[in-house]
């Protein structure tokens, strides 16, 4: 009769000592409030701690703890203690909730003219939360020029992230660069501008003792205007030796004025495209 | 004489002693003592490649977050954030800190290394994700109490991009371990 009467009474005891449980589901979803199931009677103290949120409660044991869901908004690891005499502890994942807004980035916000691959475009895809959507989703990147039809293409995300590389127009102007997913959307505005001078035309007339020398308007290869302040080089080559004036382009057309001895010769150059030859009859040697 | 002598001699022993002592404490309030291990694993990054220097200081830098982290929750001190962390990894952070000073529960980690491996880096340079695993000791204490205690592998996943000086962490989330 001793023997079960002493087991009995080491049950008791060894109850006494053991710590009360929790059980959390094994996934839950940002922002969305669950239970979780605990073992016990009397009180405890539950502790939650999380990626940007640390909580602690007085629960009463053996029924439900109830998480609202502003305590798991932040996606990650949680830790849920559950302390009466001892403490047992848990740990579980919350993911991010559906995708609700992209965050975009994109380089540059000037570009050059027909440059292949020279826009990147790399969009971030959070919940409403801000947290990082890692499961794959569809980012569709939409270009919408000034003067023409968009073009669209669709990347799938890899740990929340899109990118895409796209060509610039042939034409100048601002263009549009649109990421979305279902409804939502982010958009850049990306300045396409002139690129590099093609073709040079120049012409000039002599005056007394100098040349008036001045470019047609100066287009890309595309014939986009060149922007104004963009240099051009004349350099004259007279009896005297060779001049050479730097002149910025105003009003879509660069000119100058050099004193000249006798018969010159001109020539222009704006970064990797030179003009034509100009003979000139200076003033008198 | 010998009491001289005897004297001389202990006077130099002391000296010695207190140059030794000085020595010793200098070198240990280094501040790269107290980071944390990172190496960085850039082998599969893509689409930009990485430069060397970029290779240098992202791990330096992510190690030295790791530090003022680690110390910012274990001292409630939000300020120290500033240094290495922005945007949503320190609105996070700084929210949690708020949150120990109110329920007088802290976390405390100890850094045992992290193996970074990065991921993605923006064409233009200025965004990088990496993937951290981190292998850390883990305290959650109410007042002094220590209620909870582990030694855990985590896997992190990381978005660092480009300060005026140094890289600093926007995103910081822990996401469930995956098997290679």
């Amino acid at each position: 009769m001793r023997g079960p009467i002493s087991f009995l009474m080491l049950l008791v005891l060894a109850g006494g000592a053991w710590a009360a449980e929790i059980h959390p589901p094994s996934q839950a979803t940002a922002g969305v409030s669950f239970s979780m199931s605990s073992s016990g009677t009397g009180q405890g103290t539950f502790y939650l701690i999380g990626p940007a949120h640390v909580a602690k409660h007085q629960v009463s044991l053996g029924g439900n703890i109830d998480v609202d869901g502003t305590e798991i908004e932040h996606a990650g690891r949680y830790t849920a203690i559950l302390c009466t005499d001892q403490c047992s502890a848990t740990t579980f994942y919350v993911h991010a909730a559906e995708p609700d807004r992209l965050s975009l980035l994109v380089h540059p916000s000037r570009v050059p003219v027909s440059n292949p691959n020279a826009i990147s475009a790399v969009a971030f895809v959070w919940d409403a939360f801000h947290n990082l959507e890692f499961s794959p989703q569809t980012v569709k990147f939409t270009v919408n020029p000034s003067e023409h039809s968009s073009i669209s293409q669709a990347r799938t995300s890899s740990n929340g992230i899109a990118w895409i590389r796209l060509t610039s127009a042939a034409k100048g102007g601002p263009a549009k660069i649109e990421a979305s997913i279902g409804k939502t959307s982010e958009t850049r505005v990306v300045q396409q501008v002139a690129s590099d001078a093609c073709n040079l035309r120049i012409k000039g007339s002599s005056v007394s003792h100098k040349v008036l020398v001045e470019t047609d308007p100066v287009r890309d290869c595309s014939g986009n205007f060149v922007p104004d302040g963009t240099v051009v080089s004349f350099t004259m080559t007279d009896s005297t030796g060779k001049t050479t004036v730097d002149v910025p382009i105003k009003r879509g057309v660069a000119k100058v004025e050099i004193p000249a001895t006798g018969h010159a010769r001109i020539t222009a150059a704006s970064g990797v495209a030179t003009g034509n030859e100009l003979d000139l009859a200076g003033g008198a040697e | 004489m010998r009491t001289h002598l005897l004297q001389i001699a202990g006077q130099v022993a002391l000296a010695v002693f207190i140059v030794m002592l000085i020595l010793a404490g200098a070198s240990g309030v280094t501040a790269d003592d107290s980071l944390p291990k990172v190496l960085l694993n850039a082998d599969n990054l893509g689409p930009r490649s990485i430069e060397d220097r970029t290779a240098e200081v992202v791990p330096r830098d992510y190690a030295f977050a790791w530090r003022t982290m680690a110390q910012a929750l274990e001292q409630n001190r939000a300020e120290l954030l500033d240094g290495y962390f922005a945007g949503l990894a320190k609105d996070n952070l700084s929210h949690l800190i708020a949150d120990q000073k109110q329920s007088n529960v802290r976390v405390r980690y100890l850094d045992h290394g992290h193996k970074l491996e990065a991921l993605f880096y923006s064409p233009a340079g200025d965004a990088m994700q990496l993937r951290d695993h981190a292998s850390l000791g883990i305290d959650v204490m109410d007042g002094d109490k220590v209620i909870h205690s582990e030694q855990v592998n985590l896997q992190y996943i990381v978005l660092m991009t480009p300060g005026a000086d140094r890289w600093l962490v926007r995103d910081l989330e822990i996401v469930p371990e995956t098997k290679p």
